[in-house]
């Protein structure tokens, strides 16, 4: 049985006095152990199906199940990692970790040994008093993923969390985020990133799902069958087509668009 | 002490032929006129309901989008002439049904404050374009200039304006023109911030690739102005002339009408007709009224024209401006006191003015230059001031003002600062509390805030200057005069200071960032917990930006809170009225009474009377005084001509301590030359003092001790106007302590865990 399983979900937002439709049935699964990429053009609604999971917004029709069971609201087993980080600026680094763990009752001598136990993974020792202001981007995102990771969630939802930082911050992140996916002593196994950047998204998914311009559908799906780690293979012909292939979908679905909307 | 003859201020009175005489500063109610009160309220409610729900104003979108630019102008145009119609009618309404000896000047006294407020506005705008732009792009007159608004700013407006009334009247020798001038600069500046800070924002906010590609296709100077700076403030100076207007209407009410020492100054207008209206007629019932029609002449002005302009405005800005829509709040009513204008020059998408920012923009730290500059040009300002006042107060004068009344109650400060502080904060951690709650609910429930808005909106247009003789009645019949007073106090300072706190709460609150508001859903922050670890400390900038304004305009009103006149005189004449039943050529004794006085010891007071329908003949002592031992009485001589009796005064000789109790005082004889209604009346110069020299105020008064009816007393029974300026000075120096050691440093340290979000 999958993770995660969405069935059918449609979304609209009210938009002034219509409506806009920005999910149209869509349906995709997720499996232990896989790390699943969602890319579409921007505005396509894959952030949203993303806090659909998460429980932060609510789906017009369809479901997402988890184990099989209905997820509708926030979930400690599933969590998240922003664009924007989402740190309270009005909290240290250590504080800022602390928050999940605090919310769920714990002591504060434990939760401050943990929190301190998965800043140091993610490479923060020593910054554990610093305030978000004070950090840089890249720090900022080591603090929002020992965040995610301090409640021992079995699934990470990443809403484009590479998207604000420079391309060198990006890819050491790229790694860091991959070791924590690999790591067995970690019960976070299951991984769903939204990105617009195509390349990322091979190199690090199992599984790439296209979505289409606004209304968001499922429009493809590619499976990269490139071994790991995947460092030596960023040359390679077998990466080069499992790109050509994602952004085929891309453009054909675009284009598609494109003629629906001169029709229209 | 002893005192023989006292001195007495001269200056322009207000006509006062009506009632018993004595005209106490503020309102003597004795007939709350209840049921009219709630009716006009309803009716003050649903209007503001009606034009301002957020529903009615999609319907207006509606509506103007489905027509056609013809039909458009012509709905448009019928509704100013119906509304012009509306007023119309209300004011011949007014002028018809209501009795009262001034009325039939409404229109006039509408005109000229229209006009007043029109003249101050042309100023203010004209300063505030050429000052706001000087300072935003020239940086040595930025440096200059904003550290002197600031300190201009942080001095209370009420608290100065004495001082400039002062130093007008004995420019211009008393003349109108000079209260007229006065009146117009204190209306200055109340408008002038809003439109200088909203320039200055304005032009700050122009992009910077703006600039550069201006600069790269060679804009200089003026093509500069003209092609880039002026279309960018132009919706700014929108916001900022509303603002200003309303703020502009808040103020006349203390502008135009201003008692000092003793002595009232005013010039006509609706300011100071709605101001004579509570303290000389004592009409609650005109007073409310009057209130109801300035608030339909602004609702009526504002849709006219700020509002259209509004619209055409926004259209092409760089960022979004505060926008005064029908929906927003508090636009159209007459905005409170003491500016929330400054504050509100920044604008975001929500028709919320992000005060937070607009404080710490002003709170920002000064470079070292800046602060010396600061420091000489507040060093400056005090030496010309020194030198202005020096020549006409001298050495002499400022030992009279120390050795003189109240003097004596200098030992009492620290209590009264005290006291006085105790009722800000009490206030203040109410009105904090009640706007987290409401300002909380209104900006996250929908339902909440179409409920809540009305309110807030009637709330806050309502002049407290106004409100407090009514809530005080209210209030004392419940718990008794003294204690009635205290939480009348209390509630006006709430009234006050809450207004701050809930615009800067519900607009941080509606600008929490979506990821924060994300992070705290999905670790499962819910409830209280939510609100206290989330949304609390995520708006703590706007609470310490709200918390200074609220103290800054507690400290306004702490001035008129705590003292508080309730409607009997301590000397009276009885009877007051001459009516129909007295035949000509019979004689009248009218007996002058005092009740209630304490150690009486001399007095002295002039009489009016209608020299056509009577003539005195006499005036002789009572027993009261006489009771304690010889006196020394003076029967003034009598005008026949304009119907006036006086002075008339009596001084006890013996030396003791005066006499208490209630009686009469002197007798005047008068003889009916026609059968008539008329009245008698005592006029400003009564005045009564007790053995020590101590002024006996002319009005039962409830009076807490505390600074605020310290200064009263000071600047309005005594006039010791060293004494005055002293103690302006420690409120300065308290505020301005306050925001160097408590709120600066908060705000800098809020800020800095702030900055980025």
């Amino acid at each position: 049985m999958p993770v995660l399983e969405v069935r059918d979900v449609t979304k609209t937002f009210p938009l002034e006095k219509s409506k806009i439709s920005v999910l149209e049935d869509v349906s995709f699964s997720v499996d232990r152990d896989e790390f699943v990429c969602l890319v579409g053009p921007s505005g396509c609604g894959k952030s949203t199906m993303l806090r659909i999971i998460a429980g932060l917004e609510k789906a017009d029709s369809g479901e997402v199940l988890f184990h099989g069971q209905p997820q509708t609201l926030p979930n400690p087993k599933i969590t998240m990692i922003f664009q924007l980080f989402g740190l309270l600026p009005w909290k240290t680094a250590l504080e800022n970790v602390e928050v999940p763990l605090e919310v769920h009752g714990m002591k504060k001598e434990t939760r401050v040994e943990i929190s301190r136990s998965y800043l140091r993974m993610v490479g923060l020792e020593g910054f554990e008093n610093t305030y978000p202001h004070d950090l840089s981007g890249g720090m900022k995102q080591r603090v929002g993923i020992a965040r995610a990771l301090a409640l021992q969630p079995e699934v990470l939802l990443m809403d484009e969390p590479f998207s604000s930082l420079d391309e060198l911050t990006a890819k050491t992140l790229r790694e860091l985020v991959l070791e924590i996916w690999r790591d067995p002593s970690l019960p976070t196994n299951t991984f769903v990133m939204v990105s617009h950047n195509v390349e990322e998204a091979v190199y690090m998914a199992d599984r790439v799902i296209i979505m289409s311009p606004r209304p968001g559908r499922v429009v493809g799906e590619v499976k990269v069958n490139l071994p790991r780690p995947r460092t030596q293979y960023l040359r390679d012909q077998k990466y080069f087509q499992s790109v050509d292939e994602v952004v085929a979908i891309l453009e054909k679905s675009q284009h598609e668009a494109q003629v629906k909307s001169q029709i229209a | 002490m002893t005192t023989s003859i006292v001195y007495f201020n001269q200056g322009p009175l207000p006509s006062q032929d009506q009632g018993t005489g004595l005209r106490s500063r503020r309102t003597r109610v004795q007939i709350p006129a209840g049921p009219l009160l709630i009716v006009l309220s309803i009716l003050l409610f649903r209007a503001h309901d009606i034009l301002k729900s957020p529903l009615n104003q999609r319907r207006l979108i509606l509506v103007e989008e489905s027509l056609t630019a013809g039909t458009h102008m012509h709905r448009r145009l019928i509704t100013y002439i119906v509304g012009l119609g509306v007023l119309a009618f209300a004011f011949w309404l007014v002028m018809t049904f209501l009795k009262n000896p001034e009325i039939q000047s409404l229109p006039y006294y509408t005109f000229r404050t229209l006009l007043r407020i029109t003249i101050t506005l042309g100023i203010s705008v004209a300063w505030g374009v050429s000052f706001g732009i000087l300072a935003s792009t020239n940086k040595t007159a930025s440096i200059i200039l904003v550290p002197f608004i600031d300190l201009l700013q942080s001095v209370p407006i009420l608290g100065y304006f004495p001082a400039v009334l002062i130093l007008f009247v004995s420019l211009f020798q008393g003349s109108e023109l000079a209260i007229e001038l006065s009146a117009i600069l204190l209306l200055f500046t109340s408008m002038a911030w809003a439109i200088f800070f909203g320039v200055v924002g304005a032009v700050k906010g122009i992009p910077v690739n703006v600039v550069e590609s201006a600069r790269g296709f060679g804009l200089k100077g003026f093509k500069y102005a003209r092609h880039v700076i002026l279309p960018a403030i132009v919706p700014a100076l929108v916001s900022g002339v509303t603002l200003a207007w309303c703020d502009g209407w808040f103020f006349m009410i203390a502008a135009e009408y201003i008692e000092y020492a003793g002595t009232t100054y005013w010039v006509p207008g609706l300011g100071s007709f709605l101001a004579k209206a509570s303290y000389v007629y004592d009409d609650v019932a005109l007073s409310i009224i009057l209130l109801v029609l300035i608030t339909a002449i602004v609702v009526y002005i504002n849709f006219l024209t700020w509002h259209r302009l509004m619209e055409r405005a926004t259209a092409g800005t760089y960022k979004p401006v505060l926008k005064l829509d029908l929906s927003g709040v508090g636009q159209l009513g007459v905005i409170k006191a003491i500016g929330p204008s400054r504050w509100l020059h920044f604008g975001d998408r929500i028709h919320w003015p992000k005060a937070h920012i607009a404080g710490s923009h002003r709170l920002r730290r000064y470079t070292r230059l800046e602060k010396a500059i600061a420091l000489v040009l507040a060093l400056s300002l005090v030496s010309f001031i020194v030198y202005l006042i020096v020549p006409q107060i001298s050495l002499d004068a400022i030992k009279r003002g120390f050795s003189s009344y109240p003097a004596d109650e200098l030992a009492n400060l620290p209590s009264y600062v005290a006291l006085t502080m105790g009722r800000l904060g009490i206030a203040y951690i109410i009105s904090l509390s009640v706007a987290l709650g409401m300002g909380i609910l209104a900006a996250e429930h929908k339902k909440f805030a179409a409920v809540f808005y009305p309110i807030y909106d009637i709330g806050q247009a309502v002049p407290i200057l106004a409100l407090f003789p009514v809530l005080f009645i209210a209030l004392s019949r419940t718990f008794g005069g003294v204690v009635g007073l205290e939480i009348t106090s209390i509630v006006m300072l709430i009234l006050d200071m809450i207004w701050y706190m809930f615009l800067n709460i519900v607009s941080a609150t509606k600008n929490i960032p979506s990821e924060i508001r994300e992070v705290g859903k999905l670790f499962g922050f819910k409830g209280f917990k939510r609100i206290t670890h989330v949304v609390i400390p995520c708006i703590l900038p706007a609470i310490v930006t709200g918390s200074i304004l609220s103290w800054g305009t507690g400290w306004n009103t702490i001035i008129f809170s705590e003292y508080m006149p309730y409607g009997a005189n301590t000397i009276y004449l009885d009877p007051a009225t001459i009516n129909q039943n007295y035949t000509a050529y019979e004689m009248v004794v009218v007996s002058l009474n005092v009740s209630d006085v304490t150690g009486l010891r001399t007095w002295q007071t002039q009489v009016n009377f209608n020299a056509s329908h009577l003539q005195c003949i006499n005036a002789t002592e009572g027993e009261f005084l006489k009771s304690a031992g010889k006196t020394q009485f003076k029967n003034g001589t009598i005008d026949s001509a304009s119907g006036l009796i006086g002075p008339i005064n009596s001084t006890l000789l013996e030396s003791g301590q005066g006499v208490s109790g209630s009686g009469q005082i002197a007798k005047i004889y008068f003889r009916v030359l026609r059968s008539d209604n008329s009245e008698i009346s005592l006029s400003e110069k009564t005045k009564m003092l007790d053995s020590d020299g101590r002024i006996i105020p002319t009005s039962k008064a409830y009076s807490l001790p505390g600074l605020g009816s310290y200064l009263d007393k000071t600047g309005y029974l005594y006039g010791n106007t060293i004494l005055l300026i002293l103690l302006l000075g420690i409120i300065a120096t308290i505020v301005l302590l306050m925001e160097a050691l408590l709120w600066r440093r908060l705000l800098r340290k809020v800020e800095r865990y702030h900055a980025e979000v």
